[in-house]
């Protein structure tokens, strides 16, 4: 679990990167941040529980982004090519920018593991939560809405009671080093 | 016309159905030992038992018993939970009667009768095996080990005093496993 002990730390900083999207723009963590903040969120084309979450994530992007605070997609698997990603993501029809880490080289930066995982940071890129979007992989059953609920802490001045939470998913398939 | 080879059929598939799922959502948090039924004929089709735990249930098979304990976390929709089952199969015959060893799926609830066993089954996986069910995955993960995120599968093995020896998230590596639990067993003393 070497690639999950590394990471940032909750009110630590994200720095600022760089990388292109998937028509092969580059893009940056400062200009597609909201004025309220972003989400940092590792997705996969594969992975059936990014599957059960796409609907979920576009709504709750959807919602936010009236608010001030936009999505930013992360694709770190080294087994699902540009093509299939392309693909699955003209399917989904995500509403927001779907950026590839060639390598994993972000993901190893940040400690990431699991699809879906999300980094919310402030509008000066301070991790405010980490960890999972809601408590029910199968949407049937959400009786604690993490990432919501940090959203709404957060524009309402609040404290986010709860900055970090895991769930079961699946892992970042990394290149073989 | 009362037809007693009929009735006789339908008594036994009866019976054989409350013997493999009798057990399913009553023995939360009761772990189970190797002397287990782990699975039974029902009609043509072969089902392994899988028992419903919750993290009450989870802390107990976690709780030291004196003998190794090597734990895998899959679920039917994870690639390479299901790629790596054979080699976790190969383990568990290569060390019956010196490790536990279980598996705990993270599969939904609604899963537990129908794909979970039906896989294990289809692998011929015979260690005890277990359904996690929590509203908080979170406190879970975290108390099979603080380093881990939740990501499957993960294969982790447990000394005789509950610490963690050996761990691989990812697809287990049998050559690599069987060296980690040969190592533990030469400084563990079973239990008589």
């Amino acid at each position: 679990m070497a690639a999950n002990a590394q990471g940032i730390a909750v009110g630590a900083a994200m720095e600022n990167f760089s990388l292109p999207d998937i028509t092969g723009k580059m893009q940056t963590l400062d200009g597609l941040k909201g004025k309220n903040g972003s989400v940092v969120v590792f997705l996969s084309a594969q992975c059936p529980v990014v599957k059960a979450y796409n609907e979920r994530i576009n709504l709750i992007a959807a919602d936010y982004a009236a608010k001030g605070i936009t999505f930013i997609g992360i694709n770190s698997n080294s087994t699902e090519t540009l093509d299939f990603v392309k693909s699955d993501a003209a399917i989904v029809g995500y509403k927001f920018p779907l950026l590839i880490d060639k390598g994993n080289v972000f993901a190893d930066k940040l400690g990431a593991a699991v699809t879906p995982e999300v980094y919310y940071l402030d509008a000066k890129n301070a991790l405010l939560y980490h960890g999972a979007i809601d408590n029910d992989r199968s949407g049937k059953v959400i009786t604690d809405q993490y990432l919501r609920t940090a959203f709404d802490s957060s524009l309402a001045g609040k404290k986010i009671e709860r900055t970090k939470a895991n769930a079961f998913g699946c892992s970042i398939k990394r290149v073989a080093k | 016309m009362f037809k007693f080879s009929k009735f006789l059929a339908r008594a036994t598939t009866c019976a054989a159905l409350a013997f493999v799922f009798c057990g399913i959502g009553f023995a939360q948090g009761k772990p189970s030992t190797r002397k287990t039924v782990k699975s039974a004929k029902v009609g043509s089709t072969t089902v392994s038992k899988v028992t419903q735990i919750n993290i009450d249930g989870l802390k107990k098979l976690l709780k030291p018993s004196g003998r190794p304990l090597l734990i895998n976390f899959w679920a039917t929709w994870c690639d390479p939970c299901r790629e790596e089952f054979p080699d976790l199969v190969r383990l568990d015959a290569a060390y019956k009667g010196k490790i536990d060893f279980i598996t705990v799926s993270l599969d939904d609830l609604a899963d537990i009768n129908t794909s979970v066993p039906k896989f294990l089954a289809e692998m011929k996986a015979e260690m005890p095996a277990y359904l996690l069910k929590t509203p908080d995955e979170s406190a879970a993960i975290t108390m099979v080990s603080k380093d881990w995120k939740g990501n499957l599968p993960l294969t982790i093995l447990f000394n005789s005093a509950g610490e963690i020896t050996y761990s691989r998230n990812g697809l287990v590596k049998y050559d690599v496993a069987t060296a980690e639990i040969d190592k533990l067993l030469t400084t563990t003393t079973l239990p008589n």
